[in-house]
């Protein structure tokens, strides 16, 4: 933010895009999506070792109060109109992340007669973590991702 | 093997007489195979006669044997098997039974005898197509709602024949038919029939 020769007077001048970006990627709220192994790295993440917190990512428990969702898991068909509906109910703008080999791709399970062939089949992805599973350092260097990716965004030109 | 399993085998002799069709006794464990006719009785005894006592039923599950071992094979194709526990005894039974109709297999639930086999029943039911009169909730239990088919049939091929995606026009996700190509799991490596044999080194 420019803050040259105005800070003394009280001032801080920005851009709204900026000042935007700046709120969006300092509290992005995930809605936790955790379908199988996947999931647990995403706690380990979450907890007190690595903290998620700290970036001001707090998981909820509700879509309606979420900004991304981590999809860390195997898809499987019947998971898969669930998670669609989740995602419809997320409020914009929502980002998603697909984290490790299942969510990308289908995985271990691509040939498989019962599993999605990667989630964003379903839902649009901002950022794949790869891995099987991700450790929780992979998970968030991808969260990391999502906010350099935000911070790309021009809100106004859109 | 153990004196506990003779007396085991010895007391599922007397107890269940001419409806035991074969009993193995391999690898410390004990396999009763018995019709489909008496698939019911046989299971009634082997929970109430005292000296049997199988108070538990550890698991049931389907088996296809039509790629069993990998040759042409003559009789039945599916079967199911259940795994008994005792715990009065501290002993273990394995009870195969096939069922009889190769197109409609059916053998009849043992809901009534343990309840535990319930939801066994309905993942035998889902996955290989048996089916159990006197059940009284036979739903699929794994499988997508309206999954067509029985995924662990032999004859069912690996990637299914639907996959699903979503559908941006109807806002919805929908079914489509399978759109890869299947996998080539030949091994690549094929090594002799000999190999690692002790004999020949």
């Amino acid at each position: 933010m420019g803050i040259d020769g105005i800070l003394q007077e009280g001032f801080v001048t920005t851009t709204a895009d900026q000042l935007i970006n700046y709120v969006r990627t300092g509290s992005m709220w995930p809605m936790s999506f955790g379908l199988a192994c996947c999931a647990i790295e995403m706690i380990h993440a979450g907890c007190s070792r690595y903290d998620l917190d700290r970036f001001g990512i707090v998981f909820r428990p509700s879509p309606r109060q979420s900004d991304v969702m981590v999809v860390a898991g195997t898809l499987t068909n019947k998971m898969a109109p669930a998670m669609r509906k989740v995602y419809d109910q997320m409020a914009e703008p929502r980002w998603v992340v697909s984290m490790g080999s299942c969510a990308n791709g289908g995985g271990y399970y691509h040939y498989a007669y019962s599993v999605v062939r990667g989630c964003d089949r379903i839902v649009p992805v901002d950022i794949y973590v790869p891995g099987c599973p991700p450790t929780a350092e992979a998970l968030i260097y991808g969260l990391i991702q999502l906010q350099n990716k935000i911070r790309r965004t021009s809100t106004i030109a859109r | 093997m153990s004196a506990k399993l003779e007396a085991l085998s010895q007391n599922l002799q007397q107890c269940l007489g001419d409806r035991v069709k074969s009993l193995k006794l391999a690898f410390g464990e004990v396999t009763l195979e018995v019709a489909a006719a008496d698939y019911f009785s046989v299971m009634q005894s082997l929970r109430d006669e005292p000296d049997l006592a199988f108070e538990e039923l550890i698991d049931l599950c389907g088996v296809d044997y039509s790629a069993y071992g990998n040759e042409a094979r003559e009789g039945l194709r599916f079967a199911a098997v259940s795994h008994l526990l005792s715990i009065s005894k501290n002993w273990r039974l394995r009870v195969r039974c096939f069922a009889p109709d190769d197109d409609f297999p059916s053998l009849p639930s043992v809901t009534s005898i343990w309840n535990s086999v319930n939801w066994f029943e309905r993942e035998a039911f889902d996955l290989f197509g048996i089916v159990f009169p006197g059940h009284d909730d036979l739903r699929r239990i794994l499988t997508d709602y309206g999954f067509i088919g029985h995924p662990f049939r032999k004859d069912f091929p690996i990637s299914g024949y639907v996959e699903m995606r979503y559908d941006p026009e109807q806002q919805r996700v929908i079914y489509q038919p399978v759109t890869i190509e299947p996998r080539e799991i030949t091994p690549r490596i094929v090594r002799e029939a000999t190999y690692g044999n002790a004999e020949n080194a």
